[in-house]
């Protein structure tokens, strides 16, 4: 028998019964769609964090105030954001004295609040950063109106102001704020400069901030001389490794930590590498989407049953026509492969049309975060969830298809001929 | 062309042993027309089903063109229906929402000819048992007579050297019954050999040589003197 029979004959054997045939695809095509649309929104998801770390370069590394907790030895960044602000452990000084330290390029002590702010005629709740010139090189921060935070203003401890993009949309309209006033807790800022657009970097939307010089922030807003954390740019990527050793001796000599064995828990503060962080939050990501994708693969498993089920009733229908194909000379393997190409055909149809489901899901997933973050989610259909799902609904056609195909490939001709 | 000698066929289902065929002998050769008779349990349509090589003997020696059943496998066996032997059942078993051109046609996609050769093949039977018009109906569609037909049409499409017919006019009225009797004659007369399994006599007359069994046994093997021709009542097909 040729394969375009084949094909032909399992075809018309679907068409026979059209109602029960989609009805059964459409397990497959729920199973295979949630898959690919699992493994394409955690696809996406990765892609999101990674390159919201990656916004600020491969070669930093970040120092924030408060020891390695045990049982989270690698993931600083999700240990209680609230926790690590009521952290005092961290001075400006310690900013200061990294910037000694060889291959060091620049170091960018930051301070982080929440406060409204009030203009004019509007307000705003808004997030503050206390930062320096170096940190607005780090972040690759330019203002397209009036000037960036300088040197000056850090030593002085200027009550000045640098707007986000979309913050002075909201508080000035189309006005040229610079010159002009704000308040934040009573404290008078005069606004030296608007930023330009930017979107979210490190998950801080940087146009709806406000920046100001660090030394301003700790002294009229927090109040405090402990900051929020230090970014520091190494000269060399493979340099990474050795400074942030360098670092750790130089914090527990300043810090007056004895820690000889180098026990990190022991220490009051975290030194982390960009990579790092990124590698960390690749592996979790890359968990959560196996793990989805396992769920969703169950009911690949329920449609692959339902696909021998339906087998099975069809094999038992169509008894005699076994039977009167067996007896005009239809070898076994014949028979086989007409009911095994009908139900990988059914598994294969369902797999396309899974395949465009999950990713409609995911593009629509996609659409409504990028929304909702307001940033670019990359809507991704990844190939190998592609590849994965055709193989994999061809392969559970195969394997559920299999003993219905083998039931009706051994019948008797003569007793298939004679069923009732 | 056939060889049966002391053919024996025991049916075995849960340790219950029923014997179907004690002992069958008899020759037919190539070109014959012979009508196996008998009562319902008599074993004629069991003895057709182990020359038509569906069905295995339990004893004794059945040989087709000179050669064993033992000889092949169940591929094999296949594949010698599907080249040199035709069957008409009883049911007409076409396949159902099939159209008659794909029905007859069945055989031929087992035995991988040229498509171009297949289709001319196909027509030809079609037209040898006069349905040419119905070629593209459904086989639902179609009387019981006409469907008989179309069997007899998937039968010889693959010009096989027999022809086995199991009660082929036993679901028929009498005068669709008598154009199949006319159909297998002339097949007969074009050099098939016929093997005819009925239980009535007026039917078995049309042979040329009936085989009477009776619980599984051979009772008489004779030639019919008195042979009906179906073309002679052919005014009554018409």
């Amino acid at each position: 028998m040729k394969w375009s029979e084949s094909f032909f004959t399992a075809i018309d054997g679907l068409k026979a019964n059209k109602s029960r045939s989609a009805l059964t695809i459409l397990g497959i095509v729920i199973g295979i769609a949630a898959v690919i649309a699992m493994m394409a929104i955690g696809k996406g998801a990765q892609g999101l964090i990674l390159s919201q770390i990656a916004t600020l370069g491969s070669n930093n590394i970040f120092i924030e105030p408060g020891p390695w907790s045990k049982n989270m030895e690698r993931g600083t960044l999700m240990q209680s954001m609230v926790e690590e602000m009521e952290i005092k452990t961290l001075k400006y000084e310690d900013a200061l004295a990294i910037e000694k330290i060889q291959n060091v390029d620049k170091v960018a002590p930051l301070v982080i609040g929440v406060d409204r702010v009030i203009a004019e005629t509007e307000s705003k709740k808004v997030t503050y950063l206390g930062t320096t010139p170096q940190m607005i090189e780090i972040s690759d921060l330019r203002c397209y109106l009036g000037r960036c935070i300088e040197d000056y203003d850090v030593k002085s401890n200027a009550r000045v102001a640098v707007l986000g993009y979309k913050l002075k949309k909201d508080l000035f309209g189309d006005e040229n704020p610079v010159g002009k006033k704000v308040r934040i807790k009573k404290t008078t800022f005069k606004i030296i400069g608007v930023a330009e657009e930017k979107g979210v970097q490190s998950f801080l939307n940087m146009d709806e901030l406000v920046h100001m010089p660090i030394t301003t922030a700790q002294e009229f807003l927090t109040g405090a001389d402990y900051i929020r954390w230090i970014a520091v740019k190494v000269k060399d990527e493979n340099l990474i490794d050795q400074t942030i050793e360098d670092i750790r001796l130089l914090l527990r000599e300043r810090h007056n930590i004895y820690n000889p064995s180098g026990d990190l828990t022991k220490d009051d503060f975290k030194v982390v590498s960009q990579k790092e962080t990124a590698d960390v939050l690749g592996q979790i990501t890359s968990i959560f989407t196996v793990l989805l994708s396992c769920i969703a693969a169950i009911s690949l498993v329920v449609g692959g049953i339902g696909i021998m089920n339906i087998m099975l009733v069809s094999v038992t229908e169509r008894t005699r026509e076994v039977g009167l194909r067996k007896a005009v000379g239809a070898r076994k393997k014949d028979i086989l492969l007409q009911f095994l190409f009908e139900a990988v055909l059914l598994t294969l149809i369902g797999g396309v049309l899974g395949i465009v489901l999950g990713a409609f899901i995911s593009w629509v997933t996609s659409f409504v975060f990028g929304q909702l973050l307001n940033t670019s989610w990359g809507f991704l259909l990844p190939l190998n969830a592609v590849l994965l799902g055709v193989g994999v609904s061809v392969a559970i056609g195969l394997i559920f298809g299999m003993y219905p195909a083998q039931k009706a490939a051994k019948l008797n001709p003569i007793e298939a001929l004679r069923y009732e | 062309m056939i060889e049966v000698k002391d053919l024996e066929k025991v049916y075995k289902s849960d340790s219950v042993e029923t014997p179907v065929l004690h002992g069958v002998s008899f020759n037919i050769e190539p070109g014959e027309f012979v009508a196996i008779m008998g009562p319902s349990g008599s074993g004629k349509s069991t003895l057709m089903h182990i020359m038509g090589f569906l069905d295995r003997p339990t004893g004794g020696i059945y040989k087709f063109e000179g050669k064993s059943i033992d000889e092949f496998n169940d591929d094999d066996l296949a594949r010698i229906r599907n080249k040199k032997m035709g069957f008409v059942f009883q049911t007409y078993n076409l396949l159902p929402r099939t159209t008659v051109f794909d029905n007859v046609r069945l055989p031929l996609v087992y035995s991988g000819l040229e498509d171009k050769m297949e289709k001319d093949l196909v027509k030809e039977a079609i037209a040898a048992v006069g349905l040419s018009h119905r070629i593209n109906f459904y086989s639902n569609q179609l009387s019981g007579g006409e469907q008989q037909r179309v069997a007899i049409a998937r039968a010889l499409v693959n010009n096989p050297s027999v022809i086995f017919a199991d009660e082929p006019t036993g679901n028929l009225d009498s005068r669709s019954g008598k154009v199949v009797m006319l159909l297998l004659q002339e097949l007969n007369d074009e050099g098939h050999t016929i093997v005819l399994v009925t239980h009535e006599k007026y039917t078995s007359e049309h042979a040329k040589r009936i085989i009477q069994l009776y619980d599984g046994r051979l009772v008489s093997d004779e030639k019919v003197s008195l042979r009906r021709y179906a073309k002679d009542e052919k005014e009554l097909i018409k």
